[in-house]
């Protein structure tokens, strides 16, 4: 397993294609079950499913997302795993709509995991098992791990695909973009992350309200908005 | 400042500046001492430096402060003339008093009138053919500067210009192409170290600029090789 995890990471890690529906197999493939599914919902990313290792892995994202309720989304609001061992029997958490709708499923297990990038908040990635199941601490950081970079991965392509679009990609100018640099670099001081990463997430905030990168970089060297790592996750001072 | 005192610290400007030119130094280092000397020997209130970027286009890659009002002002005054028309021609341009400046760069005359200007003079930055930026010079009031002043100017930026476009890199245009480049990309860099800084040192990104090269003076470092570090988390100071 410790191999397939490996290469599924360098997988997602050069992953350049256009095409993500495959993504969620490599994932699939590096642990102890019978699925895998990525989707993309809350307040930044539409909700879908953007890829799901077989059919019933892409029941088990489609209703939670038509539900509005299940692991998936506890997740992402908790930005912490949800880990179901024996959901048919002994379900952890409580989704009034979700359980019962999945006891008419072949599902045993459920392991959610958010997909988020600093303070924004992407989606997710289930794992399922049609028999009960667990998961070790270390395949539980596994999981994490390819969660990381499937984020990254998802933020990037909403990112460019929103590139032609206004006012994301307005054009700026050369002072502008002094001011751009050094919100970058507030921001890698204050979340403790990388430049690519911070731009990332300078340019996926602006995405997010719909504003341009120069408004968000102003917002934060006036001290307006603020990146934290605290549960919140951002501040806004404004 | 007047005679013996000014060719004093003249010489002196000369002297820091060929310091600066040892082996494996920073672009942007030996620019930002440039218009410090600048400031320090000339009859002006203020000085920025524009580099020509792959397309042409003038970029400000040092100045005497790092107030956001002042680089703005600079960065506009790169599109309009006297910057724009001294890069292009490899000429000195003076412009005194603005308010004649045509409606096509109000921006500029805006935005450097709010900070008081109302003279400003723009060297090249050449040597022979080679054309590499500006050296623009402010002054508060509205007299030009003087002829003696302009030719030091000229010959402090000739000096610096040497320095970049050195025998090596001189004969292969692609050498000097990357080095400028670079100058401007380590702007980017620094730009982000100031960021970084202001965050944790809850400064202003002016005041950042002053820290950042003050640690990299009293350790002997270059400006960039400290903003990349700082960066990339390695260095916290």
């Amino acid at each position: 397993m410790a191999d397939a995890f490996t290469d599924a990471l360098q997988e997602l890690r050069e992953f350049r294609g256009d095409d993500p529906s495959r993504l969620a197999e490599p994932i699939a493939r590096s642990f102890p079950v019978s699925g895998a599914s990525i989707s993309t919902l809350g307040e930044v990313l539409s909700s879908e499913t953007v890829s799901a290792s077989d059919p019933l892995a892409a029941r088990l994202d489609e209703l939670q997302l038509d539900l509005g309720e299940g692991p998936c989304w506890d997740a992402l609001r908790t930005i912490s795993p949800v880990l179901e061992p024996d959901i048919r029997h002994r379900p952890r958490g409580s989704w009034p709509v979700f359980l019962p709708a999945i006891a008419q499923e072949e599902i045993g297990a459920v392991f959610a995991f958010p997909l988020a990038v600093g303070h924004l908040r992407l989606g997710a990635v289930d794992l399922y098992s049609v028999d009960p199941t667990t998961l070790s601490p270390l395949q539980a950081r596994q999981a994490s791990a390819l969660a990381a970079v499937v984020s990254r991965l998802i933020l990037r392509r909403a990112l460019e695909a929103a590139s032609d679009d206004e006012p994301v990609a307005a054009p700026v100018d050369r002072y502008s973009r002094r001011a751009i640099h050094q919100a970058t670099g507030m921001v890698i001081a204050q979340l403790g992350v990388s430049v690519d990463d911070a731009e990332m997430l300078l340019r996926g905030h602006a995405y997010a309200e719909g504003r341009s990168m120069a408004d968000v970089a102003g917002d934060i060297l006036n001290g307006h908005l603020r990146f934290t790592v605290e549960t919140d996750g951002i501040e806004d001072l404004a | 400042m007047k005679g013996e005192l000014r060719e004093a610290r003249l010489i002196e400007g000369f002297a820091t500046l060929a310091d600066t030119l040892v082996e494996g130094y920073d672009v942007v280092d030996l620019l930002q001492t440039l218009v410090e000397i600048c400031q320090d020997v000339l009859a002006v209130d203020a000085v920025g430096l524009l580099l020509a970027d792959e397309t042409g286009e003038l970029d400000v890659v040092a100045s005497t402060s790092e107030d956001p009002r002042l680089v703005r002002a600079m960065q506009l005054g790169a599109e309009a003339r006297p910057c724009h028309r001294c890069f292009e021609t490899g000429e000195q341009v003076s412009l005194v008093g603005l308010d004649g400046a045509p409606a096509e760069w109000s921006g500029f005359r805006d935005a450097a009138e709010e900070l008081g200007f109302g003279t400003v003079a723009a060297v090249p930055m050449r040597l022979r053919e080679t054309r590499i930026g500006v050296l623009s010079l402010y002054r508060t009031d509205t007299t030009a500067l003087s002829d003696a002043d302009l030719r030091a100017a000229q010959a402090l930026a000739d000096v610096a210009t040497i320095g970049i476009l050195h025998e090596r890199v001189f004969r292969e245009t692609d050498a000097v192409r990357t080095q400028l480049q670079r100058a401007l990309n380590t702007r980017v860099v620094i730009e982000q170290a100031k960021g970084v800084l202001a965050h944790t040192h809850g400064v202003s990104t002016e005041e950042a600029f002053d820290l950042l090269r003050g640690y990299a003076r009293s350790n002997r470092l270059g400006l960039h090789d400290v903003a990349q570090q700082l960066v990339g988390r390695t260095l916290i100071f």
